[in-house]
């Protein structure tokens, strides 16, 4: 069930295209704050990759690369093997679904329905491809029955759920979430993580920038590090919170989850899940 | 005002907000006595934070709606109090610092003294309450800082500040970890649990993070539709097997515990394990 | 000192004006910080030196003839004139606002009675400027994240006024109950006068200079306009 868009892939390439891929980038703000200093990343079609760092570590900065958002000072970014170059942020908007953190700062449409149709109108579906995208991300945010109501009649957790559907409507190869469990509760922080799974069930790659340790551990097969604008630490869950990853995190302010830290505590191994935790302590006790 | 009367008590208290029908509270009994800890947890619209709202006496006091049943403040109806009476016996922290910053005051200093300012006390008076505030929380260093630039939780630490410069005996917090990131959840978390310690204030947290909730609160009661469907001791109520139905994520303590034990191995382990 | 300037004719007024002014800048140590106001009234000044050097009415000692137009004294008299008087006004206005802190000037106007929602309202309004600045950045950024078209034709551009605006517009009004809230929570709502916190000195000389400055600028401009006051 594969739903990857490759049309605009240059086919010259190799088959194994990447979805992102950053080369020595670097970014410096005009007022003079270097926030990317050399980054180098790769992420295959499919990947589900976490990118976590302190507030200021460039992780923002970095996913703004991405879209056009923000252009490189020096390195390259590619999109599905094509650089991002002087793509207008409206064009590369169709390959990379960028949500962002604060859905108030995005919603001005009086109806749900009309808030998600934005997105995928702007990149070029209408008629009945528009409204099945529009009732396909609903659904999958489970605001189905919402479409008429005024946006600002749902709470907080349940607008940070629309403005993710207005992006997931527009059926983009690559989606990149912002912090997208800050505010929610356990059955929202349940619905991220089906939506996750969702997504990367269709073939779509999926990025997200998360202080949540546990939702990136149980979600994610890749964990990206970063402090100070460069990335300290790469690889997967298992890795990075593993005991020997625990000084990278720390020193940009981050605690491994707790499963992990109990894990290590009792010489048990990597343990970033609770699955994987209980696991061990079942070898462990047997 | 008898021992029992002091803190925070709620009797059949339901709420309706201004031109609803709907009773976002129904039927709450609710103690928080002097020096108690409470921590309120549930689904997004369960009700935590117009209870917040309804303990503060900021509804109906300020926002009107409907109250029903009676909310004690230290013995009083909060119905008598004008907002401004009420806010010196009960403060409350949102979980947005940049709302609750008046953004007119060019230090942290000023902005703490934004309360006691307002009730036109006298300057040394004003001045003691100021250092006492920041004294309490640890930020007396950030006392000539721009308030607009400061990290999240620091920036909730002030607002905090500018509310206990009004030494309120009772201290409510609606989320006030939810906009922040790990390290200003540290901060925050590690201030409260200090004030807490120390004692004096009746305190009511409402959260999602159960996990700093052990850590702080004495007792918890769970919301569900405005009702309170579970009331005990902290441990026990974050211990319910109903936790996750209702909306709330179990301390990862509780859940690994629970997954282990379904898993047949038997968990024993020292509390230390679990920091 | 505008109004000095303004008043008095002939050089008089705007030449002396300008000497005061530069000597309070220069005393006050923003001389530098002053140029910007000076050079923005460069379009202003350009346009009086032109229209008046070739234009003035009834004027015939010329200077130079460039084509159909005449350049005479009398005009370039009048322009300079009206230059030095532009350049005054903007210089004062420079002093003004360089010299005079907002938090300052507000609780200045509190301790003399003016109330305290009219001075929150003037005080956080000020302040939230480069909030919102901030705020419609990050709009910018979610609309054309969501493939708003910013970079294109002018007419796709206009498609974005609600996009851009209705969020800015209905997040400042979300946050009115917040911050109400908020305020009624530090007893904004109290009757008491505010507590004065910020210091105003105001030495015995200070005062008696303003006084003495404003009597004699409403003297001056008295003398001025009713034709008692002959200078050059």
């Amino acid at each position: 069930m594969s739903g990857v868009d490759v049309s605009g892939v240059d086919v010259s390439n190799p088959p194994s295209i990447e979805a992102i891929r950053c080369e020595a980038l670097a970014f410096t703000y005009p007022d003079g704050t270097a926030a990317l200093r050399g980054i180098d990343l790769a992420i295959p079609v499919g990947g589900r990759v976490a990118i976590v760092g302190q507030n200021g570590s460039g992780k923002s900065t970095l996913v703004r690369q991405l879209n056009g958002l923000l252009r490189p000072t020096s390195g390259t970014v590619s999109i599905l093997g094509r650089p991002v170059g002087r793509r207008h942020v409206a064009e590369l908007a169709r390959d990379v679904g960028l949500a962002f953190q604060n859905p108030d700062r995005q919603i001005f449409a009086g109806r749900v329905s009309t808030e998600v149709a934005f997105g995928p109108r702007n990149v070029g579906l209408d008629g009945a491809a528009l409204d099945e995208a529009v009732t396909r991300a609903l659904g999958l945010v489970g605001l189905a029955d919402a479409g008429r109501t005024n946006p600002y009649d749902l709470g907080f957790s349940k607008r940070k759920l629309l403005a993710l559907a207005s992006v997931l409507a527009m059926g983009t190869p690559i989606v990149v979430l912002d912090e997208p469990t800050t505010g929610q509760d356990a059955g929202g922080i349940a619905r991220i993580e089906s939506i996750v799974e969702a997504l990367a069930a269709e073939g779509r790659t999926v990025v997200t920038i998360s202080h949540d340790m546990r939702f990136v551990a149980e979600s994610f097969d890749r964990v990206v590090v970063m402090r100070e604008g460069r990335i300290v630490a790469d690889g997967t869950p298992a890795e990075v919170f593993a005991e020997a990853g625990w000084p990278a995190l720390r020193s940009t302010n981050l605690e491994p989850p707790v499963a992990a830290r109990v894990g290590a505590s009792l010489g048990l191994g990597a343990t970033p899940t609770e699955g994987a935790l209980v696991e061990a302590l079942r070898s462990a006790s047997a | 005002m008898t021992e029992e009367a002091a803190g925070l008590h709620l009797r059949g208290v339901s709420y309706r907000y201004a031109g609803t029908d709907r009773r976002v509270l129904q039927d709450v009994d609710l103690d928080v006595p002097a020096g108690r800890v409470l921590g309120v947890v549930g689904r997004n619209d369960a009700g935590k934070s117009t209870l917040c709202l309804v303990a503060a006496a900021l509804a109906p006091g300020v926002i009107g709606g409907r109250l029903e049943g009676q909310v004690s403040i230290d013995g009083v109806d909060s119905r008598s109090f004008l907002p401004h009476e009420a806010a010196q016996r009960v403060g409350i922290l949102f979980q947005n610092p940049e709302t609750q910053l008046s953004g007119t005051a060019a230090t942290v200093f000023e902005e703490v003294a934004f309360g006691p300012r307002n009730l036109g006390l006298p300057l040394a008076d004003l001045v003691e309450r100021v250092e006492e505030a920041l004294d309490q929380l640890g930020i007396v260093d950030l006392a000539p800082r721009d308030p607009q630039r400061l990290s999240g939780g620091q920036a909730q630490l002030v607002a905090l500040a500018s509310v206990l410069a009004l030494r309120p005996g009772i201290l409510v917090l609606d989320e006030p970890t939810s906009q922040l990131d790990p390290a200003g959840t540290r901060l925050v978390g590690d201030a409260l649990a200090r004030l807490a310690a120390s004692g004096r204030a009746a305190v009511l947290v409402a959260e999602h993070k159960t996990d700093l909730l052990e850590r702080l609160a004495d007792d918890v009661v769970v919301m569900d539709a405005g009702r309170v469907v579970i009331s005990a001791p902290a441990r026990d109520a974050l211990a319910d097997g109903r936790l996750l139905e209702l909306g709330v994520t179990p301390p990862a303590r509780v859940s690994i515990s629970r997954a282990a034990a379904a898993a047949g191995v038997e968990t024993r382990l020292a509390g230390a394990a679990w920091t | 000192m505008a109004a000095v300037a303004f008043a008095v004719r002939q050089w008089t007024g705007p030449v002396s004006m300008l000497v005061v002014v530069a000597v309070i800048a220069v005393s006050a140590g923003i001389a530098r910080r002053t140029v910007p106001f000076a050079l923005a009234t460069i379009p202003l000044v350009a346009s009086i030196l032109l229209v008046n050097t070739f234009l003035f009415p009834g004027a015939h000692d010329v200077l130079l003839r460039l084509g159909p137009f005449s350049a005479t004294g009398t005009g370039l008299a009048a322009a300079l004139q009206a230059t030095l008087r532009v350049v005054a006004f903007a210089l004062s206005v420079a002093v003004f606002s360089l010299t005079t802190s907002t938090d300052d000037l507000l609780s200045d106007l509190e301790r003399r009675g003016v109330g305290r929602r009219a001075i929150y309202v003037i005080g956080s309004a000020i302040g939230m400027i480069p909030r919102m600045i901030e705020r419609a950045g990050e709009i910018a950024d979610s609309q054309r994240a969501r493939g708003l078209d910013t970079e294109g034709s002018a007419w796709r551009r206009v498609r974005g006024v609600v996009p851009l605006a209705g969020p800015m517009i209905s997040g400042a009004l979300s946050e009115v109950e917040e911050r109400t809230l908020a305020l009624e929570a530090r007893a904004f709502g109290a009757a008491a006068r505010r507590t004065v916190i910020r210091s105003h000195p105001d030495a015995q000389g200070e005062r008696a200079l303003r006084w003495a400055v404003f009597v004699g600028t409403v003297a001056l401009i008295g003398l001025a306009l009713s034709g008692l006051l002959v200078l050059p």
